[in-house]
């Protein structure tokens, strides 16, 4: 597996494909911070959601760079499916995490807090934007061009999903109360947002660990599904 | 001879089109198959199939063992890849868990066989059709598969690298490979494949075809189809680009021979051939 991923790095860089998401992500991290004031909290709460788009941005580009018949190649050589499509998700979430540092990183180093950043703060904030990526990543798989052949059903797809993620919130809070269940299919993407922006950043029991395992079993439940789904496309 | 992959009642869908109906195939080790069939006929499927990188509708593909190594050369071998051969061997190699020291060796020996050494450090995209065609072939033979699937390998390959081809697959025969091919090159292949079977309206023939020796398939330029179009010996005929193939009974290809050799044809090659009379 680590060969395929390996390949599908070095096959991305060359493909100069990484140029659009990761500069778009970098140009929105530096507007970003432009505006003052930025307390810690919400800044990486806001870079978070940035993180979740981009990733599944990359994820759209790396699933599309092998055609089917290099696919299947690959997946023979591999003699699995299940593991070259792990690599593929694990490649992207690869790329994800130097995005999250440079993230992380940019508005410390440039000193554009209004606050300094705790190590508590910096963990929660690192977390929050890995678990993004991987939920981006694994909801992107979906729409990729393993699941769907028309692009624009793939993309339409992706947009509708990503802008209903970002809108849970507001969703929620206009549906009567017997309908609000339903927001609980729709990806978690804001649901760390809330109790980040409650959070006092005194230590981490004051913040509610629910959102954050709740990501993490929808990113895992998600992708189980594709992973199922695109082993049987072949 | 034990067998090695068995492809039970396999059908197969496109859409609203059926393109394989109930077909089944044994393959043996150390045997070699031909399926045959013209353009659309379903080869590739079938191939696609027993090389396990498509699942049929319904129907069963069984392997001897099911970590058995797969080799398989695509109809349309990938052009864009932005690898170098050496790279994308390596990498391929490398993924079909092939030792680094082994695989050094082995991509060494199998470019310079196929004369792909000085175009190795280039970019699989720039190369040409033949050139990535050879990269295709490579890339099957490389894990050194106990089942090789060949889909039209010698699509875009020049003359020494179609016998370099047969040299290999008489080798891997050798070494136990079991090979199932398709082509329509008929007599190159003739003397390794050992059996041939024809895909006719997504249904394989059971029928065999007729013995060795009993049809000569004779190349010649120079002459034109209106030249032929009197020669009620011929089984068949084929234009090709710049010759004409002509299949004809063995007992009547010397006089066949003749009459190309009085209207002053020229013979660029004769010999035998798996051929169905339909």
């Amino acid at each position: 597996m680590k060969v395929v991923i390996k390949y599908s790095l070095h096959d991305y860089i060359r493909s100069h494909k990484y140029f659009p998401p990761v500069s778009t992500f970098i140009v929105l991290i530096a507007v970003f911070y432009t505006y003052k004031p930025n307390p810690v909290v919400d800044s990486y709460a806001i870079t978070a959601l940035f993180m979740f788009v981009i990733s599944a941005w990359l994820c759209m580009s790396v699933l599309s760079l092998d055609s089917p018949v290099q696919r299947q190649l690959l997946i023979l050589n591999l003699r699995s499916s299940y593991r070259y499509y792990l690599a593929k998700l694990a490649a992207v979430w690869l790329i994800a995490l130097l995005l999250a540092v440079f993230a992380f990183l940019y508005p410390i180093i440039f000193h554009l807090f209004s606050d300094s950043v705790s190590m508590t703060v910096g963990f929660v904030s690192i977390v929050n934007h890995l678990l993004l990526a991987a939920l981006g990543i694994c909801i992107a798989a979906f729409f990729s061009s393993v699941m769907m052949e028309s692009a624009i059903n793939a993309y339409g797809g992706l947009a509708l999903t990503v802008i209903l993620s970002i809108a849970a919130l507001g969703i929620e809070n206009a549906l009567p109360a017997s309908l609000k269940y339903i927001t609980w299919i729709i990806p978690p993407a804001t649901i760390t947002q809330k109790p980040l922006f409650q959070w006092e950043e005194e230590n981490l029991t004051h913040l509610s660990g629910f959102p954050f395992l709740w990501i993490m079993v929808y990113t895992g439940i998600i992708m189980v599904l594709f992973l199922i789904m695109a082993n049987r496309k072949r | 001879m034990n067998q090695l992959v068995e492809l039970k009642s396999i059908k197969k869908k496109y859409g609203k089109k059926t393109i394989l109906y109930d077909m089944s195939l044994r393959l043996e080790e150390k045997q070699v198959i031909a399926v045959l069939g013209g353009n659309g006929s379903g080869k590739s499927t079938f191939l696609r199939m027993a090389a396990g990188v498509e699942r049929p509708d319904s129907g069963q593909v069984v392997y001897a063992d099911k970590n058995i190594r797969i080799g398989y050369v695509p109809e349309r071998f990938p052009n864009y890849l932005r690898f170098t051969p050496n790279e994308y061997l390596h990498y391929t190699g490398r993924i079909g868990g092939i030792s680094e020291a082994e695989l050094k060796q082995r991509i060494s020996s199998l470019l310079h066989r196929f004369q792909l050494d000085k175009w190795s450090d280039r970019r699989i995209s720039t190369l040409s059709k033949g050139n990535i065609q050879k990269v295709g072939i490579i890339q099957a033979i490389l894990p050194q598969p106990e089942l090789l699937v060949l889909d039209e390998p010698l699509s875009g390959l020049d003359f020494s690298a179609q016998q370099e081809l047969l040299l290999i697959l008489d080798e891997l025969k050798e070494r136990g490979t079991s090979i199932l091919l398709t082509y329509h090159e008929a007599p190159i292949f003739e003397e390794v494949v050992d059996q041939a079977y024809y895909i006719k309206d997504g249904q394989l023939t059971e029928e065999k075809l007729v013995e060795k020796d009993a049809v000569k398939v004779i190349e010649v330029k120079g002459l034109t189809d209106i030249d032929v179009q009197e020669w009620n010996e011929l089984i068949n005929k084929e234009r090709r680009e710049n010759s004409l193939l002509l299949y004809v009974n063995s007992e009547n290809s010397d006089q066949i021979l003749s009459r190309i050799l009085e209207l002053q044809g020229s013979i660029e090659y004769v010999g035998n051939i798996d051929y169905k009379i339909e």
